[in-house]
């Protein structure tokens, strides 16, 4: 198992384009991923799941569980806090 | 009786109502057997491929066609359709005997309800978007569309709960005259949809539109937001009025949408739009557009977390110089400062955006930014008729070596196997230099397109954002136009045409004393297009 926290960047937040981008990195990677919000623990391969997830700023954390964990964790903790200034 | 919304879509209509079949397909079995499990997963299965499979198909479709926001909600709403997690939630409801189609519903109104719940407008508004395809698996499971919308046949006013993109997709042209929603924002599809058709709506009127479903007759005014059902014969004449008032003045101008205007002493006055995407091609060719005079770029660069690829942004503009074929398409290469961020680019802190690192500024400084750019617009070339100009310019070296770095991608681009079209290169007359040497710069351009805006904001020394300025934000300034005059005087010394692109082009009153100077060309937002036709004609 991997994980990391990391702070949303999209100025939107997890939604729209991001949450699309978000969706296609997850699907690529055979592990189970989840993004972790506060108590909340959601499929990172469900558009319906994420969208609407976290706004800019907030902090999430990325967990994957299989083959290829670290890769995802180390995609999707990027893509989530990208646009971060 | 009267109801009150959000006027999201402007215009006037009455006619007679028309109320979709309720929006919430009824399961015509909600429970199954335990032999039926299997069958039930199995058709759920297939009832998302064959659900998905069309949304996908539609996406593409309006891809190609270039409209990109829709094109996305549909790519959106495929991807919920194959959700994991809503095919999980569905398969539990069948597993303790629930028909799928109820099963599918039921799933869909609890993620809805989750949406609903949001404190953002936005997501909250994502709920019509779930129902909406958990809908259409559930009439697909039933094997019959999803829509209300077959009973549709003579032109009404469509009243509902909400209307979602499958909904509006259904409506068969020229029968709906207005939309009245109880549920919506100016934000919600049905008003992106209603405005981009010129279709009047009245959004949000809440709970006041239940007891309203059974009116015979209703008046829309989606400039107001106002909405009148069985209305008296005085309101129907008032209504009336004002649409075919309304009606006249657009049907008036229509008649000059597609001529080619000429002043009454024969010059030939080319009437272009200002576009920032290629999605907004054929709404622009429908106002009678001649072309495009400016083609903004900075959608491509924008809320985004890397530079757009040479290859993305040759995509982007070999669509708009497709759509529009032969006529002139002008790309001006990237315009942005320090008042917006550009990802990958440190612009560092600047006081004074506006006069600060901006346009070829900065082009020429970030040739790993520019290199792309001109790479693109050459390649693109080769499938319209495309001409590039440069933003910003206020000296003649800038120009020479913006031009300069342009012939070195076209070797480079020649070498690489590359095949490149024609591009004629101009430059935007923005600041009051560039004005002033117009007669150097014309003799290293193939055209002049002034930005009035710019121009203005530069000679008269008034920001465009201070609100306390407005009454200096006027093209019409002696200043102004005297910058104007030289411009166009450089430019017939030196046989190169001159375009305004501001917001001056489209402007009834200023118009004519643009054309007086020498100006040759207007482009403007195209729904302004036919006045302006009709002003060219008139003078």
């Amino acid at each position: 198992m991997a994980e990391r926290e990391t702070t949303v960047g999209p100025e939107e937040g997890i939604h729209g384009r991001p949450a699309a981008r978000i969706l296609k990195a997850a699907r690529g990677f055979s592990s189970q991923v989840v993004l972790v919000k506060g108590d909340r623990e959601v499929n990172a391969k469900s558009i319906i799941k994420i969208t609407g997830l976290a706004k800019k700023g907030e902090k999430i954390t990325v967990r994957a569980e299989g083959e290829d964990a670290e890769q995802a964790v180390d995609a999707l903790a990027q893509l989530i806090s990208a646009d971060e200034h | 009786m009267k109801l009150t919304g959000i006027g999201a879509s402007e215009g006037i209509a009455v006619g007679p109502a028309f109320v979709p079949a309720t929006g919430k397909p009824e399961p015509e079995r909600t429970r199954i057997g335990e032999d039926e499990v299997e069958a039930g997963l199995q058709s759920f299965e297939s009832a998302v491929e064959a659900v998905a499979g069309k949304l996908s198909k539609t996406a593409d479709e309006l891809r190609d066609s270039g409209n990109e926001d829709e094109a996305d909600i549909f790519e959106f709403h495929a991807e919920m359709a194959r959700d994991p997690e809503l095919a999980s939630a569905v398969e539990e409801r069948v597993k303790s005997l629930k028909s799928p189609e109820a099963a599918v519903i039921a799933a869909g109104e609890e993620y809805a309800a989750e949406f609903a719940a949001m404190d953002d407008e936005y997501l909250a508004a994502r709920a019509d978007d779930v129902r909406d395809v958990t809908g259409q698996i559930s009439a697909q499971l039933m094997g019959h569309a999803a829509s209300g919308f077959e009973a549709l046949e003579e032109p009404s006013v469509v009243l509902a709960r909400s209307l979602a993109p499958s909904d509006t997709a259904r409506i068969k042209e020229g029968m709906a005259l207005a939309f009245v929603t109880a549920e919506g924002s100016r934000t919600s599809h049905v008003s992106i949809m209603a405005r981009s058709r010129g279709i009047p709506a009245v959004v949000g009127v809440g709970s006041a539109l239940e007891s309203v479903l059974d009116a015979k007759m209703v008046a829309v005014d989606g400039t107001e937001g106002a909405v009148i059902t069985d209305p008296d014969h005085e309101t129907v004449a008032e209504f009336e009025r004002l649409s075919g008032k309304l009606a006249e003045e657009s049907a008036a101008l229509d008649e000059y949408r597609h001529v080619e205007a000429s002043t009454s002493d024969g010059r030939r006055i080319e009437v272009a739009a200002n576009l920032g995407s290629a999605s907004e091609a054929e709404a622009a060719l429908e106002w009678g557009a001649e072309g495009v005079g400016l083609f903004r770029t900075e959608f491509l660069f924008m809320e985004r977390d890397e530079l757009p690829s040479e290859d993305e942004q040759y995509e982007a503009y070999t669509a708009v110089a497709r759509a529009f074929s032969e006529k002139p398409v002008t790309i001006r290469t990237l315009d942005v400062g320090g008042d917006k961020d550009l990802p990958g680019v440190d612009q560092g802190h600047e006081d004074n955006p506006f006069l600060g690192w901006r346009g070829i500024r900065m082009s020429l400084d970030t040739p790993n930014l520019f290199k792309p750019q001109l790479r693109a617009i050459l390649r693109a070339a080769v499938h319209g008729s495309l001409k590039l100009m440069f933003p910003m310019v206020a000296d003649v070296g800038e120009l020479k070596a913006a031009k300069k770095m342009l012939h070195k991608s076209r070797e480079e681009l020649e070498e690489e196997g590359f095949e490149i079209g024609e591009v004629q290169t101009g430059v935007m007359i923005e600041t009051p230099a560039a004005a002033l040497c117009a007669a150097e710069l014309a003799g290293q351009a193939a055209f002049f397109s002034i930005g009035t805006n710019d121009l203005v904001q530069y000679t008269l020394a008034a920001d465009r954002g201070n609100e306390r300025l407005r009454g200096l934000q006027n093209a019409d300034h002696p200043a102004v136009l005297a910058l104007i005059r030289h411009t166009c005087e450089a430019a017939q010394g030196a046989g190169i045409p001159v375009g305004v692109c501001g917001e001056a082009a489209g402007d009834p009153a200023i118009i004519p004393k643009l054309l007086s100077l020498g100006v040759t060309e207007l482009s403007m937002a195209a729904p302004s297009i036919p006045r302006a036709k009709k002003v060219v004609s008139s003078l």
